[in-house]
């Protein structure tokens, strides 16, 4: 590269100007971050659920816990991945999924969750809604099961009701044509329970839970306890809590031929 | 003075440090262009949808599933929960954080450039501005000039500043430049929000405001060019110290990579805030992600880094006017 002087000096005196332009924006930068700023002071304000802007395709939303996430499965999948993936050979075409599972939610945090503007957004997008909820409020890391205490359970299944019935309510508020698909719960501790106390709770548990279910028109409740009852182990994963492969693929079996994929103009 | 600078700036372009500089920045750029691009296009495959909140929302919960593990750390729960909550922030205020384009893409790259690739890119130029001289035995030649010693070592550095300019800005045009091609060239005018405190894991959104784009990517740019002047400084006074280039640079490159490990566990250790390596990423306070020590500030860390800088100077000067050459 030949360098004739007057380049150079082009140059230098460029980069000069370059060097003193970043010094302001320095300055500036340190004014602006201690409220002595440029910069709009505009309020932010909580903007209102948007008009669903996604395109019109079949949407399934997956709200809840663990089981929602797919935990324990090993291919990360869980049922939800099962389902859409039974959905896309069926139909021969990709639904929209939104999957929403927290590990470890109970149904208060649900609450929360589907009143979130985001959250509520997509639910007002559903066609299908599926929700996996009160396991962690039941069995609270397999405390219950140590500490049997009566009293205590007939507690969380009343305020875990309540939470339902929240649930189901704020859902048909923004979409009341959307199919919710409620999971049952099934007995993780089938196996270690002698006196077939957990099974008659969980039992009990689910019938409560079916009836809150029944008083929504769109909702349907879908029993998972049979599916393990037999053979429990052989479908848990090793934390003896969580469904593995197999365990998701019976779940997954029973809930996608529910699903009926209908182009409905929303 | 004013020839002298010239000199030393046809000295710098002579060597074509400046040209493999630009080469760098253009590989990288397109690198990571490539695997945003790719990222982009799993997400759109993963949900179906190209929307960006449902893609925020995902990340919400997958940062929620990930601080529901037992397993975590003090520290990395706090900045995750901090994360979290910025996160529900833009997405309850309709706010997209990335918005696509190239000005997103360079504001991105800046900041996380900031700590430790800016500076290894001034280090090529900084670290042997002095000491090629030594090696070369030009030194001699340069000192039995009529000119005093300070206004040579002057004239280096204030090239040095130059070619930092020049590196910031053509690091941020290359940027804009090239993954432009890929995300299209607007975004200038996007929101951006800034003002969170960070109280521990609590985020404080009553100072909280608006800035368009180009604005934020102005600030960041100064922020980088200090940033980018105090670390050149720093390896100015080590070729002025040392007299091997690859000594003074592997002295200044332990010191910034130890300062890439160490903002990740010193959170503990409070005096490691005087380190200048610590004190190296100023974008992090005004996108509001939390500081590696607690009790760190914009403020702190600039005066930190400019105590560093005055330091490295008066060393440089007086080091160099008085040592004998021979």
């Amino acid at each position: 590269m030949f360098l004739s002087k007057p380049k150079v000096l082009a140059i230098t005196i460029a980069s000069a100007f370059i060097g003193l332009f970043f010094l302001f924006c320095l300055g500036w930068a340190i004014m602006d971050h201690y409220g002595k700023g440029t910069s709009d002071k505009e309020v932010i304000e909580e903007t209102a659920i948007k008009k669903n802007d996604f395109p019109d395709d079949f949407t399934v939303v997956a709200i809840g816990d663990s089981l929602t996430r797919g935990t324990g499965d090993e291919t990360g999948k869980g049922y939800v991945g099962l389902v859409i993936e039974d959905l896309k050979s069926e139909y021969n075409r990709k639904p929209i999924i939104h999957n929403l599972g927290i590990n470890g939610q109970v149904s208060k945090e649900l609450v929360q969750q589907v009143r979130q503007p985001e959250v509520k957004r997509q639910i007002q997008a559903a066609d299908v809604i599926l929700v996996t909820i009160g396991g962690n409020d039941l069995f609270q890391k397999g405390r219950t099961l140590l500490e049997y205490d009566r009293e205590a359970i007939t507690v969380s299944q009343k305020s875990f009701l309540g939470n339902l019935h929240e649930i189901f309510k704020d859902i048909n508020k923004v979409n009341d044509t959307a199919t919710i698909l409620l999971l049952g719960l099934y007995n993780p501790f089938i196996d270690l329970d002698e006196d077939f106390d957990t099974n008659r709770i969980v039992r009990d548990w689910n019938n409560e839970t079916a009836e809150v279910v029944a008083l929504y028109e769109n909702a349907i409740f879908v029993p998972t306890f049979d599916l393990f009852q037999l053979s429990v182990n052989e479908y848990l994963y090793s934390d003896k809590f969580h469904p593995n492969k197999k365990g998701y693929r019976l779940i997954a079996d029973r809930v996608a031929p529910l699903i009926k994929w209908e182009d409905v103009e929303r | 003075m004013n020839n002298l600078v010239q000199n030393e700036m046809m000295k710098l372009l002579a060597k074509k440090r400046l040209i493999i500089i630009g080469l760098i920045v253009g590989i990288l750029v397109l690198m990571f262009t490539y695997a945003q691009y790719k990222q982009v296009e799993e997400q759109r495959e993963k949900l179906g949808t190209d929307d960006w909140r449902a893609a925020l929302q995902q990340q919400i919960i997958d940062t929620q599933n990930r601080l529901g593990s037992n397993r975590m750390l003090d520290e990395w729960r706090e900045q995750l929960q901090v994360s979290l909550k910025q996160q529900q922030y833009y997405l309850d205020h309709d706010i997209n954080p990335s918005e696509p384009g190239a000005a997103t893409f360079t504001r991105m790259f800046l900041e996380n450039a900031i700590d430790l690739f800016i500076p290894l890119l001034i280090m090529i130029v900084a670290s042997d501005m002095v000491s090629s001289e030594n090696s070369q035995g030009t030194i001699k030649l340069l000192l039995t000039r009529p000119v005093e010693r300070w206004k040579i070592l002057l004239s280096k550095y204030v090239t040095l500043l130059l070619s930092v300019s020049i590196i910031v800005a053509v690091t941020a045009l290359l940027s804009y430049l090239l993954s432009g091609i890929v995300f299209g060239y607007q975004g200038w005018g996007a929101p951006v929000i800034t003002g969170f405190e960070l109280k521990g894991a609590d985020v404080d959104v009553s100072q909280v405001r608006l800035v368009e784009q180009w604005k934020f990517l102005l600030m960041d740019l100064g922020l980088v060019w200090l940033v980018a002047v105090v670390v050149g400084t720093l390896s100015f006074m080590l070729s002025v110290l040392v007299r091997s280039t690859p000594a003074g640079m592997g002295i200044m490159l332990a010191a910034l990579i130890s300062g890439a490990i160490l903002n990740n566990m010193v959170s503990s250790w409070e005096s490691a805030k005087y380190f200048f390596m610590v004190n190296l990423k100023l974008t992090a306070y005004i996108s509001g992600t939390a500081p590696p020590i607690e009790g760190m500030t914009l403020l702190s860390s600039v005066i930190t880094l400019l105590v560093w800088w005055a330091l490295a100077l008066i060393v440089s000067f007086t080091v160099f006017t008085r040592r004998d050459v021979y």
